[in-house]
């Protein structure tokens, strides 16, 4: 049984976070914008997890069950955000969320 | 107590505080006067104690150095706000929280129904907690705080009516008139400072007094004492730097009595004093003291013999009696200086705060020539004025007498018989225009009109006359001079004497003349004055045509005497007007308008336009945020991999 | 079993942080208990944070430098309590704000979510303050940034509110996500998250470039608490929509951690030693922070000094200045010593007070006045003199100018930059204090100068607002003439600073 290579995994990690900030970059939905951000988090995840395994250390594992629980806390402030300014404005673009600037 | 002595300090600024700041809102008159002269008393009662405490030590424990803290201490220049308590500075603090916490409690009665009472109060106490710190500060720098304190609350205060009218112009303006001359005065104080830092690496007393004992080179010490002298000039109104102080009459009377008479305008006097061995060490410019006092004093005299506003009056006496005290540092005498800013605080407080009680008598009318046979109205202001008077005219053995002399005496055996001779004249002088002014308010006919109801001032106002006259007829016997009373009996001498050891030791006087000739000297001072009184009452009291006659004989000298010798005409044709006219036409419109405002206007537009571009990155769209700051980080990561190679 | 005895004997340790815990916990059941009257709340944190405050101090001189004990996951020292002390008594102050706010009382009833909410960012902010491993510094940040997500947008139904709440989101939450894809990296490459072993593998010679890389995406989640260009895109927005006291807090106590974050970062992560005359010496091979910070420090100042010149909101005005207030505070750490340390303390003792008092003053008028524009400020000056005088006593220390405390403090900081040879980014600091004069000013002559749009207004002042606003305004002139004590407090925090 062959193992798969450590640059995979880290190659798909960095695509997933470049994905990730072009994402929040690009998208105006405001809920594709999190989902976005969700999966910055989840490449850093991955490569903790991936380097983790390959060094036989548990650290980068142990970090990864702490990321997770920040990011469900993260998940539910946004969306409470989310509907707050759903409320206010009857928009979910980000683009149009600009009252304030200068 | 002297570890306490900082209260005398701080308690003035607790009054200033509080009257500033709940004064005008919430407390009625009573309270505003209360909290005003109480912390001046309460003061007077730690500068008592302290003194009566250190009367107690052995004369070279009396000082005393009171480290408040570190201020700072940056570089080698190390600042404690420290107060020193030593015999100069004690009579000082006593001179100036005694007559001011008198001064303070008559204005009670003198501001009465004024809307700014307790703005008065409150800048009151600010220029006693500015004096005190002038008087005690341990360096340079605090006596510069005060020194420039006491200058701000003098401008404060001649402008404190500031909607009123003053002669031909404003109070503002006369208060303006007092701050830039005094500028003068301090830039060339701020210079002797610079130098004194430059040439000792310090400005603590106790570091830079001995050090000038060490030294031998006077031209360094020369141009510090002249820059220091240039500073007392300007505070102490002595020529050519004099021309604010009679302005400064603008300012409510009180404030005349305390700050143009009684303690500020001896700041310069006390800073000489305190400085002595800078100035021992510089012959050169202690002549030059000598010399503008001398002049400043018969200059004065000369042009109040002829003034008709009772203020002006006593205000070119006050100019006078200056130069009396400058007379006395420039020949050495530095405690008879200091005796004589004691004694003249007394009978010059009393002459104005009368001269107040007067003026509130007679509904703000100040000239004398409208006056006349006041005596039966104000009984207690006539006694306490006439007394003053005699005081100031150096009459035996009221306290001016004993401080006089001892100034004429040294002046005779230290600085030369011209020098003698110009105070003598003065001093006739200064009788004679005393009982000009005395006779003309007090005696003879009624010459106000009948709408004045002349008035005795309230219990609040006569009461400090009271003590002040006590005070001007005992002040004198703590300095008999040797001729009467032995070799002990000039206590104030004796207990000045540590202070100026060091000057006295590099001045070295030696007395060459007899007791005879200090006698007669005496007598023959005595003798003038008493010469001089009469001619005035001759002349004022009987013979009113003979001044009229004078004055249509030499109406030249006359005319010159009544502008004051042209010395304002002549400063603003001379100084003012060609640089009002060079600020005019070439400072402002070319350099400042066209050159420093294009400058700065167009510094200020560029700014702003690039800012208006800058600002406008801000969007509002979060994504544009996020990309410019995913660019920022971009860009770091070029610049590492640029950097590594 | 050791681990576990070790732990439990370092307790002591994190008695600020038990105590604060405990007040978290305190306000969430008495909120969930006490049904009717909620009045009290604030002061149950009042006197948490008051007893917390007391703990601190006395962490302040418990005289060592670093504790092992932990896990090797927290550095107690001196300069992590002044840091800790700054944030505790800025929380202090925050909640009495929040007392006579009207904004705070009007907008919401859901006091126990607030004060619970900020008792979460002092823990957070404690957290951030001493940690000394990546994972700690990833979770504090986070705990204080959701907080602060939540507390920024507290008054639901004001769009402003729900804009900045926003806002701060996603910028927050993608520099967070960068900073831990960064941690990702440098866990690859060390095997460890403590910074003191990352330094030593990375001084062993692992410096490569993906590490520096990886440190540059860890400093974007810093450079984004305190608000460092380019990463200060959110902080006008949120200090403009956010309550005003959330704001004033932000400005201090989140400022505060951040930048004790850094200098922990900085201090374990790359500093191989300080030598005697306290440069700090980096580890060979690192990134040059001594130009990277210039940099940014440059940056921030400009940015924020320029864009300031333009506002007419004053909270939005505060924002960029508070920006350009960290590009000051950064050139301390510029110079990378022991004297520019100090002198980031003493200018974050002064910058404590005098922005606190800033935004005291601007509650206290838009609760009379119902405005945070400038030009409604006209003639206020008369209408309320203490405060208008207070206001000015503020605005002057901000720009620098004696006889007050801000002075002091650019004096300390601009005498480090001089000693430290780097004179031309003096000059710039100087230059940006001067444009910051126009803006400030402007306030004063809008205040002062120009007449009020109604000549009958005038504006009482209660007794309790006397009484804090003095609290703050005194100690900016008492500090500006008498600097010995908080110069001194400076030096010796950093006097036990490492090795």
């Amino acid at each position: 049984m062959t193992t798969i290579p450590i640059e995979y995994y880290l190659v798909l990690s960095a695509f997933m976070f470049i994905t990730g900030v072009i994402g929040v970059l690009i998208r105006r939905n405001a809920i594709i914008v999190f989902m976005c951000i969700e999966l910055m988090l989840n490449s850093a995840n991955l490569s903790l997890v991936t380097f983790s395994s390959y060094m036989g250390n548990s650290i980068g594992q142990v970090f990864v069950f702490f990321v997770m629980t920040v990011a469900a806390a993260e998940a539910a402030i946004g969306l409470a955000i989310i509907i707050a300014l759903f409320r206010n404005k009857m928009t979910l673009n980000i683009d149009e969320v600009n009252i304030m600037k200068w | 107590m002297t570890q306490y002595i900082y209260l005398t300090v701080l308690l003035p600024l607790l009054g200033f505080i509080v009257n500033g700041i709940f004064g005008k809102k919430y407390f009625s008159e009573k309270i505003s006067g209360i909290i005003g002269s109480g912390t001046i008393g309460a003061s007077f009662l730690v500068a008592l104690l302290s003194f009566i405490q250190v009367l107690g030590l052995p004369s070279e424990q009396r000082s005393i150095e009171v480290s408040l803290f570190n201020w700072f201490n940056i570089g080698n220049l190390n600042i404690n706000v420290a107060y020193q308590v030593d015999q100069l500075s004690l009579i000082m603090a006593l001179i100036v929280t005694g007559v001011g916490f008198i001064i303070h409690v008559y204005s009670i009665g003198y501001m009465h129904n004024d809307k700014g009472f307790a703005r008065f109060f409150a800048y009151l106490n600010l220029f006693i907690f500015a004096m005190m710190n002038l008087i005690l500060g341990s360096n340079f720098l605090i006596l510069f705080l005060g020194w420039e304190g006491v200058g701000l609350c003098s401008y404060l205060l001649i402008g404190f009516w500031y909607d009123r009218k003053f002669e031909k112009s404003t109070t503002s303006d006369a208060a303006k008139k007092a701050f830039i001359v005094n500028r003068i005065g301090d830039f060339g104080f701020l210079i002797g400072l610079f130098l004194i830092y430059l040439t000792f690496g310090s400005l603590n007393f106790k570091e830079v007094f001995p050090a000038v004992n060490a030294m031998s080179n006077t031209t360094i010490f020369n141009l510090i004492a002249l820059f220091l002298f240039i500073g007392a000039t300007g505070k102490s109104a002595q020529i050519p730097l004099f021309v604010w102080l009679p302005d400064a009459m603008a300012g409510p009377t009180p404030v005349s009595a305390l700050i143009h008479a009684a303690t500020m305008v001896t700041a310069g006097v006390y800073m000489v004093a305190r400085c002595s061995v800078i100035f021992a060490s510089a012959p050169a410019i202690m002549t030059l003291v000598a010399v503008i006092g001398a002049v400043t004093a018969i200059f004065a005299a000369t042009i109040g013999l002829v003034q008709t506003d009772i203020k002006k009056i006593l205000a070119y006496s006050t100019i006078s009696q200056l130069g009396y005290m400058f007379l006395a540092m420039g020949v050495g005498a530095f405690s008879a200086g200091i005796f004589h800013v004691m004694t003249h605080a007394f009978f010059k407080a009393l002459l104005f705060l009368g001269a107040g009680s007067i003026i509130h008598a007679m509904h703000d009318k100040q000239d004398i020539t409208n006056y006349g046979g006041l005596k039966k109205y104000m009984p207690a202001t006539y006694k306490t004025f006439l007394i003053a008077a005699l005081a100031i005219s150096g009459i035996p053995p009221l306290s001016g007498f004993f401080s006089k002399d001892e100034i004429l005496w040294n002046a005779f055996a230290n600085g030369g018989v011209v020098l003698w001779l110009v105070g003598v004249v003065t001093s006739l002088m200064t009788a004679f225009y005393m009982f000009r002014l005395y006779y003309l308010t007090f005696e003879g006919k009624e010459r106000f009109g009948h709408d004045a109801h002349p008035h005795e001032s309230p219990k609040i106002m006569t009461i400090p006359l009271i003590i002040l006259a006590v005070l001007s007829v005992i002040g004198g016997f703590v300095g008999i001079p040797a001729v009467f009373g032995g070799e002990n009996s000039n206590l104030f001498e004796k207990w000045l004497e540590p202070v100026f050891a060091d000057a006295n030791r590099k001045l070295s006087f030696y007395n060459s003349y007899g007791h005879t000739t200090e006698i007669l000297l005496m007598l023959v001072t005595v003798t003038g004055a008493v010469c001089s009184i009469l001619l005035a009452r001759f002349i004022y009291l009987k013979r009113i045509s003979i001044a009229d006659n004078l004055s249509r004989t030499f109406p030249k000298v006359y005319k010159i005497l009544l502008n004051k010798y042209y010395v304002d005409e002549i400063y603003n044709t001379a100084v003012v007007n060609p640089i009002v006219k060079i600020s005019d036409r070439f400072l402002w419109k070319i350099t400042d308008n066209k050159l420093i405002d294009g400058l700065v206007n167009g510094t200020a537009d560029v700014i702003l336009l690039i800012s208006g571009y800058i600002r406008k990155i801000q969007t509002g769209v979060t994504q544009i945020y996020a990309l410019v700051m995913v660019l920022g980080i971009g860009l770091a990561i070029f610049w590492l991999i640029l950097s590594i190679k | 079993m050791e681990n576990l005895k070790t732990l439990v004997d370092s307790l002591y340790l994190l008695k600020p942080e038990i105590a604060i815990s405990c007040v978290l916990v305190l306000v969430i059941i008495m909120d969930l208990i006490m049904d009717k009257n909620k009045t009290f709340l604030p002061y149950v944190a009042l006197t948490g944070f008051i007893i917390t405050a007391f703990l601190v101090v006395e962490q302040y001189f418990f005289k060592t430098s670093i504790t092992q004990n932990l896990q090797k996951l927290l550095v107690i020292d001196a300069v992590g309590a002044f840091f800790k002390l700054i944030v505790i008594l800025a929380s202090c102050l925050i909640v009495y704000f929040s007392l006579i706010s009207k904004e705070v009382k009007e907008a919401f009833d859901r006091h126990g979510e607030y004060y619970a909410l900020i008792c979460g960012m002092v823990i957070g902010m404690f957290f951030m303050i001493s940690s000394a491993d990546l994972i700690m510094i990833y979770l504090s940040l986070e705990l204080v940034s959701l907080s602060s997500y939540v507390l920024a947008g507290f008054t639901k139904n004001s769009l402003r509110n729900s804009e900045a709440s926003l806002k701060y989101f996603v910028f927050g939450a993608m520099s967070s996500g960068i900073m831990l894809f960064g941690i990702s990296i440098i866990f690859g490459l060390t095997g460890t998250t403590n910074l003191l072993a990352v330094k030593s593998v990375m001084a062993a010679g692992g410096n490569s470039l993906t590490f520096l890389f990886a440190s540059i995406l860890i400093f974007a989640g810093i450079g984004y608490k305190i608000s460092a260009a380019p990463f200060h895109f959110w902080t006008p927005d949120v200090y403009e929509g956010a309550p005003i006291t959330i704001t004033a807090y932000l400005s201090i106590a989140s400022k505060a951690a951040g930048f004790a974050l850094l200098i922990r970062f900085i201090t374990l992560g790359y500093v191989q030693q300080i030598d005697a005359s306290g440069a700090w010496q980096l580890v060979a091979g690192s990134i040059d922070w001594k130009k990277f910070f210039t940099v940014i420090s440059i940056l921030t100042m400009t940015l924020g000094n320029f864009a300031a010149l333009w506002q007419d909101n004053i909270k939005r005005m505060l924002a960029y200045s508070s920006i350009a207030h960290a590009g000051y505070l950064l050139l301390g750490v510029v110079v990378l010593t022991n004297q520019g340390l100090s002198a980031v303390i003493l200018y974050f003792i002064v910058y404590a007070i005098m922005n606190l008092g800033a935004f005291l003053v601007v509650m206290l008028i838009a609760n009379k006045i119902g405005s945070e524009e400038i030009d409604d400020y006209k003639g206020l000056g008369y209408a309320t003199p203490f405060l208008g005088v207070c206001m000015a006593i503020f605005l002057i220390s901000l720009t620098g100018l004696p006889p007050t405390a801000g002075f002091i403090g650019k004096l300390y900081l601009f005498t480090a930059l001089i000693e430290a040879k780097m004179i031309p980014l003096a000059v710039i600091a100087i230059i940006n204090s001067v444009v910051s004069l126009y803006y400030y000013i402007r306030v004063l002559k809008h205040m002062f100068l120009t007449r009020p749009q109604n000549e009958d207004l005038v504006i009482n002042t209660s007794f309790a607002e006397y009484v804090i606003v003095l609290v703050l305004a005194v100690p900016v002139i008492l500090f500006g003439i008498y600097f010995t004590p908080i110069v001194n407090l400076a030096k010796n925090s950093v006097a036990l600073f490492l090795q």
